[in-house]
């Protein structure tokens, strides 16, 4: 098998489906990272007297700052309104002028349909938020979450996975029964304990369910290891005295890289799944956090309204499908099939 | 809102309303000899608020959100929704007329109070029976009480309750008894708190195996309905007792119509209402203002299939809205105290979430009559006020998200609730009061939890709603006996020397005018010390229900909570189904053919 990385690249770049995914979710990422610069309630510039403000970049500026009466955060879509014919000053405001949590009432009773002339292109929810708005920012915290959520599992699995096929013997038994037993601990039922206790942070529930999904990838890092670990590479290295560490991080890490690239995607749309499910049944992170497990429970409670159950379901199904052709080229890329041959 | 009712909370709010008081009582009536010169009532010539209209036969059928885990009525898992359809099946002593309030007999024909002021006569209705057709004696009370006492019903609220409260039961006749309370209190509050709901002594074996023992047993009763038929986990049915004793009674005649009440359970509440819609079940409540401005629309409504009705109450009013922490050394501060309640928009949250169907909640105690003080007002919604109040106490500094700061503390505070309900109003509530540069904080947390938490004291600002009594009820919620001390239900750990001793001086008091007097009085220096800001509340009960059901000409009652309850002794079975309107509107549903849509106000107690 070869190790240059660059070819597995240069196939996946070949795999159309798979490398425009990657381009499209890249671009989805970047977009809800910068969030606050495209859908936000605070003016991105404001010119008031001769002086350029920008609010979104600054401390919280108080109507009274640009000559209103009130001495609480402007109402910059207010402002724009006021400040129409005035030659002088002027607001710009994002594309979404709203934030994830603030509710619009000024239309009529919530949840109002998609409108353009209010800039609600989504429409609102039940309590009058934007729906775009809390879209973008509920993937935001989404694809955050699965991401680290990977990254905890990962560090965690492949280490005792690597570990377990490496070293063998008592440790590796020791482990096997640790891990049937502890999979077998209903994941579910934890957290609904647990938040049932507790009121569920971001990071506190990436810690839960980290606890409960590492094991996954012992299982396969084990087998790659084991397999690794009596090729005469690694006799070689252990002849020339490396440790073991050295051993599992230069040699047999670099070696099965292929097993955990495949499953990169696969876990970041379960990540993303798991926590759009514990949120639709409410025992996921606090209210007012946009997300979508939230949106959806809200849809399926008011199918009359439904561009709530729409919008979410569709950006659901877009992000796990764009996620789901990546894996599917990561894994035509890393095929080993390509490079060995049979006679 | 009257939504949060967590059984829990009811018991120990029950569990703190009277002084302990022993003294054995018996030793009154020696030798079980009423006392001479008794005047005795028997209210029977108040009007009565059935129709002489109604018809019997039918099947109303209902939806339950969960199946109980137990049939008993009282011990470990009996505190549950469903419990009440059961105990409405008892039928008490005397009751309080649902129009004009005087008292009037049920399952006993006349009353009289003793002159210790604590003390009530009752001679039972000689026609009285049990489901299984044995009578029903003054020995069924006296086994009530030794129930209640036992052990073995694992029930400690009801041992404490009828052992200090209810001090006995004394046994005169076979139909004629005495019940004796801890404390003199005004003659018709004696009914209401010193009350026992007799127990088939002939039925019950009572040792340490009676909870298991009588888990699904189904025990003989005294009201209109029993459980006939019971489908663990789907549904259960009440049938009509074919020969009621107290078919032809005064104030029971002419209700409780229908042959068979069906409970059957559908535990996700949208899917119930489809069920309703399709014609599955036959009345369905729409207190909620989505379900009766959204969801109860259609061609069934259209077509007068289905028709609606809003019912204007005066009921006791839930006290419900944010109780402050006065252990939160910020809410110490009597200046952020008032400027919270300044920064709550709740104009927005009943235009908007609840559609200006509801109001604003004056104050605690509301909807008491003339126990309630109608001249407090509760402190408007006003930003500019907030923020002078806020800088007037030293809040001058605000960090990047416009939250106020003093040294190293923030102006931030957790709202805790325990029904998601609430979520919206909270969210909004939040929302709006940043703009003073208070932080509120949406914290939710299971209903149980969320119980603890609070009866623990260990919330900022918690968000809750209590049950309502006969009489407002100070010393659990306002004394400083109650502050500082967890499980109890003084949450807000107001500690108020005047206001303790006007408490003492209500609760001592037997002289009603005093009593009302005083409670005025308590009530406006509490709404003074801003430690509960109160949220709404609704004036009416509303419903949807097919077309074959009827009401009375009047609807319901003055205290009538729900519009078609089926078996509560003071409102409950006012309905009849007229089967020929059924046969036709079933026939015209096949047709096509419709009805006049109607939507019915009623606004007579308004």
């Amino acid at each position: 098998m070869s190790l240059d990385s660059t070819k597995p690249w240069q196939r996946f770049k070949s795999l159309k489906r798979g490398y425009y995914s990657l381009l499209l979710l890249l671009t989805l990422i970047a977009i809800s990272l910068s969030a606050e610069l495209i859908f936000n309630s605070k003016a991105l510039v404001v010119y008031y007297n001769g002086d350029y403000h920008f609010p979104v970049f600054s401390d919280v500026k108080e109507g009274t700052d640009f000559g209103l009466d009130y001495q609480y955060e402007t109402n910059y879509r207010q402002l724009k309104k006021t400040w129409l014919n005035d030659p002088e000053n002027f607001v710009l405001l994002p594309l979404v002028p709203y934030n994830a949590t603030e509710t619009d009432l000024s239309h009529s009773y919530p949840p109002t349909a998609p409108n353009v002339n209010h800039q609600h292109y989504l429409g609102t929810d039940t309590i009058g938020r934007d729906i775009l708005v809390r879209l973008v920012y509920g993937f935001r915290i989404a694809i955050l979450f699965a991401l680290t959520l990977l990254l905890v599992e990962y560090i965690v699995g492949v280490l005792v996975g690597s570990l377990m096929g490496f070293l063998g013997g008592r440790f590796d038994l020791l482990f096997q029964r640790l891990i049937e037993i502890w999979s077998n601990i209903p994941f579910l039922y934890i957290v609904m304990i647990m938040s049932s206790l507790i009121t569920p942070g971001f990071w506190s529930l990436v810690m839960i369910m980290a606890l409960f999904g590492w094991m996954n990838m012992t299982w396969y890092m084990r087998t790659a290891s084991y397999r690794e670990s009596s090729r005469d590479y690694i006799k070689a290295a252990k002849a020339m005295g490396a440790s073991n560490f050295r051993i599992i991080y230069k040699h047999i890490i670099p070696n099965t890289v292929s097993t955990i690239v495949t499953f990169i995607p696969f876990s970041v749309a379960a990540g993303i799944s798991a926590l759009t499910a514990l949120d639709f049944l409410s025992f996921g992170l606090p209210a007012p956090t946009p997300s979508w497990g939230e949106l959806l429970k809200q849809g399926v409670d008011n199918l009359e309204y439904p561009w709530i159950i729409i919008s979410v379901v569709t950006s659901l199904s877009i992000v796990l499908l764009l996620v789901t052709f990546i894996g599917e080229a990561i894994r035509e890329a890393f095929d080993p099939k390509h490079e060995v041959y049979y006679e | 809102m009257k939504t949060l009712k967590i059984s829990l909370v009811l018991i120990y709010l029950l569990s703190l309303s009277g002084i302990s008081f022993s003294e054995l009582a018996s030793d009154k009536f020696a030798n079980n000899k009423l006392p001479g010169n008794l005047i005795w009532q028997t209210n029977i010539d108040s009007a009565e608020w059935s129709s002489k209209d109604a018809v019997t036969g039918g099947i109303m059928r209902y939806s339950i959100s969960s199946f109980p885990p137990t049939l008993r009525t009282v011990g470990p898992d009996s505190n549950n929704a469903f419990r009440s359809y059961l105990l409405d099946n008892q039928i008490p002593l005397v009751d309080i007329h649902p129009n004009t309030d005087v008292v009037i007999p049920l399952l006993a024909t006349h009353w009289a109070y003793d002159k210790d002021g604590r003390t009530v006569h009752y001679k039972i209705n000689p026609l009285a029976k049990w489901s299984d057709g044995t009578p029903v004696t003054a020995d069924d009370f006296l086994f009530a009480l030794e129930l209640n006492r036992s052990k073995h019903i694992v029930a400690p609220w009801y041992n404490k309750h009828y052992s200090e409260q209810v001090l006995d039961v004394i046994k005169h006749d076979s139909h004629t008894i005495s019940i004796v309370g801890a404390t003199p209190k005004p003659k018709k509050d004696l009914h209401v708190f010193y009350s026992i709901l007799p127990r088939a002594k002939h039925f019950h074996q009572l040792n340490s195996d009676w909870i298991t023992h009588y888990n699904w047993e189904i025990e003989p009763n005294t009201g209109p309905y029993q459980v006939s038929k019971v489908k663990k986990g789907k549904s259960i049915t009440f049938t009509r007792k074919k020969d009621w004793w107290a078919t032809e009674l005064p104030y029971l005649r002419n209700r409780f119509n229908v042959d068979t009440v069906i409970l059957k359970v559908v535990r996700d509440p949208n899917t119930a209402f489809k069920y309703f819609k399709r014609g599955e079940l036959d009345a369905f409540n729409l207190t909620l203002p989505k379900l009766w401005h959204d969801k109860a629309k259609g061609p069934m409504f259209d077509k007068g299939f289905i028709h609606k009705i809003t019912y204007h109450n005066q009921i006791e009013q839930s006290a419900a809205g944010l109780f402050l922490n006065l252990d939160n050394e910020l809410l110490a501060d009597i200046r952020v105290r008032k400027a919270i309640a300044s920064s709550l928009n709740f104009k927005q949250v009943i235009d908007v979430i609840l559609r200006g169907d509801y109001q604003r909640l004056p104050t605690f105690h509301t909807g008491y009559g003339s126990y309630s003080n109608t001249s407090i007002q509760p402190i408007e919604f006003d930003l500019n006020n907030a923020i002078q109040l806020l800088q007037q106490a030293g809040w001058l500094q605000k960090d990047s998200h416009g939250i106020r700061s003093k040294g190293n503390q923030r102006l931030s505070f957790k709202i805790s609730y325990g029904n998601k309900l609430y979520e919206p109003q909270v969210l909004l509530l939040a929302e709006e009061a940043k703009k003073s540069g208070i932080e509120l904080i949406p914290y939710y947390l299971e209903a149980t939890s969320f119980y603890k938490n609070v009866i623990e004291k260990k919330h900022d600002i918690a968000w809750l709603g209590w049950s309502t009594g006969l009489r407002p009820a100070y010393w659990q919620h306002f004394h400083s006996d109650n502050a500082n001390k967890p499980q109890t239900n003084n949450i807000t750990n107001l500690n108020n020397k005047a206001i303790d001793e006007l408490i003492n001086k209500y609760r001592k008091g037997t002289e009603e005018s005093l009593r009302i007097k005083l409670a005025h009085e308590i009530e406006k220096s509490i709404a003074e010390q801003v430690v509960f800001i109160p949220s709404t509340m609704k004036s009416f009960t509303r419903a949807a229900y097919w077309r074959w059901l009827q009401l009375p000409e009047a609807h319901a009652t003055k205290s009538s909570s729900q519009l078609f309850d089926p078996f509560n002794s003071r409102f409950g079975g006012l309905f009849w189904i007229n089967g020929k309107i059924k046969f036709d509107s079933l026939a015209s549903q096949k047709t096509g053919v419709g009805f006049k849509a109607t939507t019915i106000t009623n606004t007579q107690h308004q």
